[in-house]
C-alpha cells in the first residue's frame, strides 16, 4: 500500500469511528467515492474493529523462569542460593548466588545444562578453576572452590560488582592517563599469571571488569593454558579464543605463549585510546607514547613485541610517570569533561555577543530610519532575547542539573536554530543598509553577522560533538 | 520524538532489574505460576525509581524502554520454545486432548511480532503505540505523553492499529490452516 493510500484509509477509518456504529459502513462507502479498493479496505478494517473486542486488552503473561533465563528451578544448589543469572555463553552460565554458610555473595560458573555431562567440558572447567586458583593477585578474581553438587560441576569465586571494560569503551575513547593506568593494572595481573605459568589466551574488554571501587579484575581463565602442562585440551592446529584479540600465531593454531597475551593487551589498549578496534579502518588520533606502546604489542612476529608482560608494564609505568614524553597533538586526548566545559563556554560567549549587539543595532536603526530600521532592530532584539534566555538556560542546566540537559537540549534546539538564523540575517541586512553613511558600524554589524553564522554552522556542531557522547547527541 | 538517552543503552539495566524481580518470585512463589508482564514492568520501575542515580528522565520514558525490552524478551522466549518443539523434545500430549474445548486462545506472540513489523512499515507511529500499550502496559494518557501527541489521537490510532493487526493475524492464521 502506498503512503497516500494508507493516509486516506486512516482518515476514513478514524472518521468512521466518530459516526454512530450502525451507520458506519454506509458512511464509509459514501465517503470513499468511487475508490473501490479504499472502500473495501476500510470496510474490512471496520469488521475487524467490531470483532476486536478484548483483542490485545489483556496484558501478556510471562513465566518468571523465562525472565530469569533459568531453564530449571535452580533456586538452590547445595549451600548456594542462586539469586539471578549474570551472563550466559556457549561455555558456561554465571550466576550471582549467596553462600549461606559464610553469608557472602559469590559468582558461580557452571556448564550449560545441556553440556553438563560432557567430560571434555567438565575437564576444561576444572582446569579453569585450577589455573585461576594458582594466581593470587588483587587484579585476578579469587577462586573460592570447585564444587560438585548433584552431579553439577561449578566454580565458586569472588563476586565482583561493577561493569566490563567493554561497556566503558562503548561510550567512546577513554582518557589516556586512565587508559594507560587500566592497561598497567591488566599487565600486573598478566605478570602474576605468567609467573604462575599460566597464559590467559582470551584477554579482551569483555573479560576485564572494573569494580564499583575502580579496581581492575581480569576474569575468565576458561581457555587458559598452563605452560608446564603436558596435556593440552586443544589439539595443535586448533585455534581457540576470540579472533579479534588473537595474536597471529594463535590464529594459525600455533602455540600461544606470554607474548600472545601481550598482543591482546596491545589491542585492548588501542581500543581504550581510540574507542575502536585497531583493525577498523577509521582510526582516530591517540597520544603518541601510549599508542607507540600499543603498536609495539601488536607486531605480527612475537620477537618484535615486548617479550613479557613485565617489560610492557615497565613501558606503561614510564608513560604514567612521564605522561608528556613524546605526546603528539591528540584530538581524543581531551576528557569529556573539559569538552563539556568548552561547550558551556561557547553557550555563555554566544549569549554575551547577542546581548552586546542590541545597542549597536539600536544606533543602526536610527541611521536606517523608517520601517526598515524598526524591522531590523525588532528582529535582532527578538532573536537576542530568545537566544540569550535559551543559551543561559542550557548553560545553567549543564552546570547545575546535568542529568536534565538531554531534555533541555531537545526542547530548545528548534528555537535556538531559528533565533540564530534570524539574528545573523538581520545583522548582515543592517550592515548592508548603513554601509554608505556609517561604514565602521556597518563593518561591525556585518562581521558579527557573518561570524555568528559561521559559528553556528561550524564551531557549535564541533563543540557539541566533542562535549556529548555518541548516545547523547541529537 | 526524542526521549532522553538512547533506549538501547538503558535496556541492560531494565533487563537486569526484571531478572532480579523474576528470581525473587521464583524463590518465593510456587513454580509454574505466570505473571502479568506489565505488572512486572511496573514493579521494575518502582524499584529503579527508588535508586539514587536513576538514568530515566521520568516514568513514561522508563516504560517506553521497558516496553521494548518486554517485546524482545517475549519474542525471544517464544522463538526458543518453537525451536525446542521442532528440535525434537516432544510435547507431552494427552490422549483426550482433542476432546478438550479450547479456551480463548492466547495471543501468538510471534505472529503479533511479525504483524507489528509489517504495520511499522506502513505506519511506525501506530506500531509504536501498540508496543507501548500492549507490551509496556501504558495507559492512553501515558502513551500520548511518550509519543508526544494527544490522548484523543492515541485512542483513535490504537483502535485503527488493533483492527489492522486483528485482520492481519486472522488472515495469516487462515493461510497457515489451509
Amino acid at each position: 500500500m502506498k503512503r497516500e493510500q494508507w493516509e486516506r484509509l486512516k482518515t476514513l477509518f478514524i472518521g468512521a469511528l466518530d459516526q454512530p456504529a450502525d451507520t458506519r459502513h454506509d458512511w464509509v462507502s459514501r465517503q470513499a467515492g468511487g475508490d473501490e479498493m479504499l472502500a473495501r479496505e476500510a470496510a474490512a478494517l471496520l469488521l475487524a474493529h467490531e470483532s476486536a473486542d478484548g483483542f490485545l486488552e489483556t496484558p501478556p503473561a510471562i513465566d518468571p523462569a523465562d525472565l530469569a533465563g533459568l531453564e530449571e528451578p535452580v533456586g538452590r544448589m547445595g549451600s548456594y542460593e542462586i539469586e539471578y543469572e549474570i551472563d550466559r555463553g556457549g561455555m558456561g552460565i554465571v550466576y550471582c548466588a549467596r553462600d549461606v554458610r559464610l553469608g557472602r555473595r559469590v559468582a558461580l560458573k557452571a556448564l550449560p545444562p545441556v553440556h553438563d555431562a560432557d567430560p571434555g567440558l567438565r575437564e576444561r572447567l576444572r582446569r579453569e578453576a585450577r589455573a585461576a586458583a594458582t594466581i593470587s593477585h588483587p587484579a585476578v578474581a579469587t577462586v573460592y572452590a570447585l564444587e560438585e553438587i548433584d552431579g553439577r560441576l561449578f566454580i565458586s569465586s569472588e563476586f565482583i560488582e561493577g561493569h566490563t571494560l567493554r561497556s566503558e569503551i562503548d561510550l567512546g575513547p577513554i582518557e589516556p592517563a586512565r587508559a594507560v593506568s587500566i592497561a598497567a593494572d591488566i599487565a600486573r595481573a598478566l605478570c602474576a599469571a605468567h609467573d604462575a605459568g599460566i597464559v590467559h589466551r582470551d584477554l579482551k574488554p569483555e573479560n576485564v571488569l572494573i569494580t564499583n571501587g575502580g579496581a581492575i579484575k581480569v576474569v575468565d581463565f576458561g581457555i587458559a593454558q598452563m605452560t608446564s602442562s603436558k596435556t593440552r585440551l586443544t589439539r595443535p592446529g586448533e585455534a581457540v579464543g576470540t579472533p579479534a584479540y588473537m595474536a597471529p600465531e594463535q590464529l594459525v593454531g600455533g602455540i600461544a605463549d606470554v607474548r600472545s597475551d601481550v598482543y591482546a593487551l596491545g589491542i585492548v589498549l588501542t581500543e581504550m585510546l581510540t574507542g575502536e578496534h585497531p583493525l577498523t579502518p577509521r582510526r582516530q588520533g591517540a597520544p603518541a607514547a601510549a599508542s607507540e606502546i600499543a603498536r609495539r604489542c601488536i607486531q605480527t612476529d612475537p620477537k618484535d613485541r615486548y617479550q613479557s608482560a613485565r617489560e610492557m608494564l615497565e613501558a606503561l609505568e614510564g608513560e604514567l610517570q612521564n605522561p608528556s614524553s613524546g605526546r603528539a597533538p591528540a584530538p581524543v586526548a581531551r576528557a569529556t569533561r573539559s569538552a563539556r566545559w568548552w561547550w558551556e563556554f561557547h553557550q555563555a560567549v554566544v549569549a554575551l555577543v547577542y546581548g552586546a549587539m542590541v545597542w549597536p543595532t539600536w544606533t543602526a536603526r536610527t541611521v536606517i530610519g523608517g520601517r526598515e530600521g524598526n524591522a531590523v532592530f525588532v528582529a535582532v532584539l527578538a532573536a537576542a532575547i530568545v537566544a540569550v534566555i535559551l543559551r543561559l538556560h542550557l548553560w545553567f542546566t549543564s552546570r547545575f542539573y546535568p542529568e536534565e540537559l538531554g531534555w533541555a537540549r531537545v526542547r530548545a534546539m528548534g528555537w535556538v536554530l531559528g533565533s540564530d538564523a534570524v539574528f545573523a540575517t538581520a545583522l548582515v541586512f543592517a550592515g548592508a543598509l548603513i554601509g554608505d553613511t556609517w561604514p565602521a558600524l556597518a563593518v561591525l554589524e556585518m562581521a558579527v553577522g557573518i561570524g555568528a553564522a559561521s559559528a553556528f554552522a561550524l564551531v557549535e556542531p564541533a563543540t557539541t560533538r566533542a562535549a556529548f557522547r555518541r548516545s547523547e547527541r541529537l | 520524538m526524542a526521549s532522553g538517552p538512547d533506549p538501547k543503552s538503558l535496556m541492560p539495566l531494565v533487563y537486569d532489574e526484571l531478572r532480579r524481580i523474576a528470581a525473587g518470585y521464583i524463590r518465593r512463589e510456587r513454580p509454574g505460576q505466570t505473571l502479568q508482564a506489565t505488572a512486572l514492568v511496573n514493579e521494575a520501575f518502582v524499584r529503579l525509581a527508588a535508586e539514587k542515580a536513576r538514568p530515566f528522565a521520568n516514568r513514561t520514558h522508563f516504560l517506553a524502554v521497558a516496553a521494548l525490552s518486554m517485546r524482545q524478551i517475549l519474542v525471544q522466549r517464544a522463538r526458543a520454545r518453537k525451536a525446542a518443539k521442532r528440535g525434537g523434545a516432544p510435547e507431552r500430549v494427552t490422549l483426550d486432548e482433542g476432546l478438550i474445548v479450547r479456551e480463548a486462545p492466547s495471543i501468538d506472540v510471534l505472529a503479533l511480532d511479525e504483524a507489528l513489523n509489517r504495520l511499522a512499515l506502513l505506519d511506525s507511529e501506530l506500531a509504536r503505540i501498540v508496543e507501548l500499550r500492549y507490551f509496556g502496559g501504558l495507559t492512553v494518557e501515558e502513551t500520548a505523553e511518550a509519543v508526544g501527541s494527544s490522548p484523543a489521537t492515541v485512542k483513535r490510532q490504537w483502535a485503527m492499529a488493533r483492527a489492522w493487526l486483528k485482520r492481519a493475524m486472522d488472515s495469516a492464521s487462515d493461510d497457515s490452516a489451509d
